[in-house]
């Protein structure tokens, strides 16, 4: 009777908490309303209150069934904090699906859900068709979603709706994050989102000179500015064209984007302490030594690689062609500077492999990035060198070894082994995706391409990622952007809730 | 007579002429003419040479300097076209969502590393048709999702006076257990 008791508790409190954030999206639908109303587009007007709608009363439905979790938010666990994570996304990705559908520029629903779970988890892959006609309405949303993705939904919800704060560490941590900013989450949550208004605005302002600079009139440059930083500073790729970033045939316009995937792709956490002055954390800290270490190999390596092709001959060519791609590969970005059928015909073996290592390193932990990120990286490369220093030294020394991330920090045994599984994990699922490309008839270069990129959440296509795809491919896709941005733990959590639950139940029919 | 002779001459030279030209162009315009996805899969073969693209007008005009970057779009891809800003400026449509941009027909040199802008694939254009003057889009509501549209937010209208009764009612209550 107890554990029952408790399970259907377990049910109301991911109710009431998935129904929250299911109810802050639905608001965020606000924003694209005002957009449509003001570029008087009056049927993505009537898309988008239907989809906030939907959204909403789903959403209270959701609260009305957790409605005893109310002020109880103390009873909160670590497995509430993991599945209501996951469970809302899975929810938001169907809901956020319904303006793309209602638009007619997608040709299945599947690959509407398809391209939410793209903007969410800040990949950037797009199955939407002919971008170009696309409604501001619409543009807003996706680059919003990835946006908002990058923050984290959950993290937003926290901020602005949740009122009470005990329990909040466990949907924060349930998101992918871990970093504490100030002892309180909502602080944390508060604090993650000051900083990427404030960027917001200051990129936007960039954008929109360098739009003007350009040739592009004051109004669309201000809609361009508004989702080409969006995409850069989430590291999700989205661009309001199918060019991409190659519609603005901007060697500047690039150059900013550039900035701000790099900057974007870092740790909120040291975002955080170089504005407390702590400027210094920027050399110390692990991630950004390993950023800088596999940036630079990879971008010279790639350089290496493409000057013997020829066709790129000038400095120029190879830093837009080619330095930009691989950071934004790295950085898990996925603005291209190329057409995805030139990394297959032009880049050669050598340039995918490239490719492939930089998207599935990634960007930094805490941050918006995605990939298995620098932080494990330098964890599992540092507990290396320590083992191979610990053989090398007499059996009575006894060193402790340190790595610098926010404060030092002790390189235990246990952290090595925590770091290198979700590596595996990750290469795991890498692995899958690949052999699942090659099933479906694809080269292994293509479909390790492609595998690394939904892996890491980059975006970058080889071209495989299209409409007329193999649908087992696209759900593959979606299961692997999504657990790669949720880093499995949330996503196990809730599948072993979910089986744990039919368990449950299975054996009460039984009795 | 010769005079005679020599007209007929002329005329049959002409009339041959006019016909090879008639009979020839299509064959000759369909040697050249690609899709942006074609240049690219075959981008080595055509890099450097005269190629004839059809395609819509996007997005807007980006003037720089003398010249300009028109962006056009086939249905495969889009592709920069590198441009006069007189030839430019013959443009009247570009596609969005409200609007259908100008079909222009471009022959230019197609270059897949363009060293003079940055290694991008692009077209310097030699000539530009427009073929089709673009138009407004004219934006038809569909009575089906006004319906909607009001259903749903009454929908959740209702559903939020039932959420703040039931929580304005007994706040801390609920969990007695």
């Amino acid at each position: 009777m107890k554990n029952s008791e408790i399970s259907v508790r377990s049910a109301e409190i991911i109710s009431y908490y998935a129904g929250l954030v299911i109810l802050g999206t639905s608001m965020l639908m606000i924003i694209p309303v005002v957009t449509a109303i003001l570029s008087r587009e009056w049927v993505p007007l009537l898309d988008f209150i239907i989809s906030a709608g939907i959204a909403a009363s789903l959403g209270l439905l959701f609260v009305l069934l957790g409605r005893r979790t109310k002020g109880h938010s103390a009873s909160v666990q670590w497995k509430h904090g993991f599945a209501v994570a996951a469970l809302s996304w899975v929810m938001l990705m169907f809901l956020c699906s319904i303006p793309y559908m209602l638009s007619g520029h997608t040709r299945s629903y599947l690959d509407a859900c398809f391209d939410v779970m793209s903007g969410f988890t800040t990949t950037g892959l797009v199955l939407t068709q002919d971008l170009d006609h696309l409604s501001n309405a619409l543009n807003m949303w996706r680059h919003m979603l990835t946006f908002i993705g990058g923050q984290g939904m959950v993290v937003l919800a926290l901020t602005f709706i949740v009122k009470e704060s005990s329990g909040g560490y466990k949907f924060y941590v349930g998101e992918g994050k871990d970093i504490a900013l100030v002892p309180n989450v909502k602080g944390t949550a508060r604090i993650i989102w000051k900083i990427s208004i404030v960027y917001l605005l200051f990129g936007t302002l960039v954008l929109w000179i360098a739009g003007l600079f350009i040739g592009l009139n004051p109004a669309s440059a201000l809609l361009h500015a508004i989702y080409i930083f969006e995409s850069a500073w989430s590291t999700g790729g989205f661009a309001p064209n199918t060019q991409n970033i190659m519609y603005y045939h901007s060697f500047l316009y690039e150059a900013i984007a550039m900035v701000f995937f790099i900057i974007g792709s870092f740790n909120f956490g040291l975002h955080y302490a170089i504005w407390q002055g702590k400027r210094k954390e920027f050399i110390r800290n692990i991630e950004i030594q390993s950023f800088a270490v596999t940036a630079f190999l990879t971008s010279v390596l790639a350089v290496a690689a493409l000057s013997k092709t020829g066709l790129y001959s000038d400095a120029v060519s190879l830093y837009r062609r080619v330095v930009f791609n691989v950071l934004s590969a790295h950085t898990t970005t996925g603005f291209g500077s190329l057409y995805a059928r030139q990394f297959a015909l032009q880049w050669g073996d050598a340039g995918i492999l490239i490719m492939v290592i930089a998207m599935l390193i990634g960007g930094s932990a805490c941050s918006t990035a995605g990939g298995f990120k620098g932080l494990r990286v330098g964890i599992v490369f540092k507990g290396i060198i320590a083992d191979v220093k610990k053989l090398l030294s007499s059996e009575r020394s006894m060193r402790v070894y340190k790595f610098h991330y926010m404060k030092d920090i002790v390189l235990e045994d246990g952290l090595v082994r925590a770091s290198a599984l979700i590596i595996i994990c990750y290469m795991v699922l890498f692995g899958i995706g690949t052999l699942l490309g090659t099933f479906c008839g694809y080269s292994l270069a293509d479909s390790a391409f492609e595998a690394s990129s939904v892996t890491g959440n980059v975006g970058l296509s080889i071209g495989i990622t299209s409409a007329s795809m193999p649908a087992v491919m696209k759900i593959y896709y979606i299961f692997a952007m999504y657990l790669g941005r949720l880093e499995f733990l949330s996503v196990f959590a809730l599948i072993g809730m979910a089986i744990t639950g039919v368990k449950k139940i299975w054996k009460r029919k039984q009795v | 007579m010769e005079k005679k002779t020599s007209l007929i001459y002329c005329v049959l030279t002409l009339i041959l002429s006019l016909s090879l030209t008639l009979v020839g162009f299509p064959v000759l315009a369909a040697d050249n003419s690609v899709t942006v996805n074609e240049l690219i899969e075959n981008s080595a073969d055509y890099n450097g040479k005269s190629v004839s693209i059809t395609g819509e007008a996007i997005g807007e005009c980006l003037e720089r300097g003398n010249n300009a970057w028109v962006n056009i779009s086939d249905g495969s891809n889009a592709i920069g076209i590198w441009m006069t800003k007189e030839e430019s400026a013959m443009i009247t449509y570009y596609g969005d969502y409200k609007y259908t941009g100008d079909t222009l027909v471009i022959t230019g040199i197609f270059y897949e590393g363009c060293k003079e802008h940055g290694g991008e694939p692009d077209i310097h254009c030699s000539t530009l048709i427009i073929s089709h003057t673009g138009e407004m889009k004219s934006e038809k509501i569909p009575a089906v999702k006004m319906i909607l549209a009001a259903g749903f937010a009454s929908l959740a209208l209702i559903l939020y006076i039932t959420y703040r009764q039931i929580f304005n009612k007994k706040p801390e209550r609920n969990n007695a257990d």
